[in-house]
């Protein structure tokens, strides 16, 4: 899901360098409130563990490969403002230490990962919390990560290299994660209810941050 | 919150698995669907920036061990910077508290 360098217009690349800029710099900010509450060594727990867990490909049937992404899981630990901060953490350091993800696409990068899945997935995960935590944290990941490569899709294929090929690459992008996007959903699902069960004033909603 | 045990257990496995995983992916040789649409349209990468460690690299070191290295020294790199700048929003809020 990481685009690199080459695959996007400039015009486009600078576009969601400045939102993702407006975004993350406004949660910057807002979360700055909730991390009196001593949850700041939780941002780096939870960017660290998404770093180490991307590293992991899953080799899918079909030729196809995927890791887990996260922007789900961090949304919904750490609320949708250091969630993002988090994620943003693990996608400038893959870019400019290991060049994974392209220097002119990190805004594009930063706003399907950092601020799409994040967001629709802690969005998702409240509005669903009360049908229960597997459930909610699930269907959040899965949306989540799906979402995200439409807009992957919708980057890439406004792009003159792509031929603005815009009716294949958001259907395939978009159908491909919707699959391996289950995977997402469970491994998202599974670790939110363990952390529920074991530490629930670790999740955000159950936190003293959210009254 | 630093203390919890588990957690760093977890993030202990994580990280030894990774060169198995970086085997796993050299062996089947799959791609991600970006990577698959990329070349259903003939669509090149123009990458020049490979970052210090390309490609979860190290230059000179075998792939497991590279990529050991590179999960060791990432995840470090990621949990620095993500706790430097939450505590550094935290800090921001109310400069008379220093945030603790």
């Amino acid at each position: 899901m990481h685009i690199p360098d080459g695959y996007l217009d400039l015009s486009i690349a600078g576009l969601f360098f400045l939102l993702s800029l407006v975004v993350i710099v406004l949660s910057f900010f807002k979360a700055g409130k909730e991390l009196q509450e001593k949850r700041a060594p939780l941002v780096g727990m939870v960017a660290s563990a998404i770093f180490a867990a991307q590293m992991l490909n899953w080799p899918i049937v079909g030729g196809t490969s995927a890791h887990f992404v996260g922007g789900a899981f961090a949304g919904i630990i750490l609320g949708p403002y250091a969630g993002s901060i988090a994620m943003a953490s693990v996608l400038i350091i893959q870019a400019l230490v290991f060049g994974d993800g392209g220097i002119t696409a990190l805004g594009a990068n930063l706003w399907n990962m950092a601020v799409v899945d994040v967001f629709v997935g802690y969005y998702i995960y409240k509005l669903l919390e009360r049908r229960g935590v597997f459930l909610s944290s699930a269907i959040a990941g899965w949306l989540g990560i799906t979402l995200a490569a439409v807009f992957a899709g919708l980057e890439i294929g406004i792009s003159s290299s792509f031929q603005y090929s815009i009716g294949v690459t958001v259907p395939v992008m978009g159908f491909w994660h919707a699959v391996l996007g289950i995977i997402e959903g469970i491994i998202t699902g599974g670790l939110i209810t363990y952390i529920t069960d074991s530490r629930p004033e670790i999740i955000y909603t159950r936190s003293k941050v959210v009254s | 919150m630093m203390g919890s045990k588990r957690f760093w257990i977890a993030l202990g496995v994580l990280i030894i698995l990774t060169p198995l995983f970086a085997y796993l992916a050299e062996i089947v040789g799959y791609s991600e669907p970006l990577e698959n649409v990329a070349e259903m349209l003939g669509v090149e990468d123009d990458q020049e920036y490979t970052g210090i460690l390309p490609d979860y690299t190290v230059p000179g070191l075998d792939m497991a061990s590279g990529t050991l290295v590179s999960a060791v020294v990432g995840t470090a790199l990621t949990l620095g910077f993500a706790l430097g700048v939450a505590k550094l929003a935290s800090l921001r809020k109310n400069p008379g508290d220093k945030g603790q």
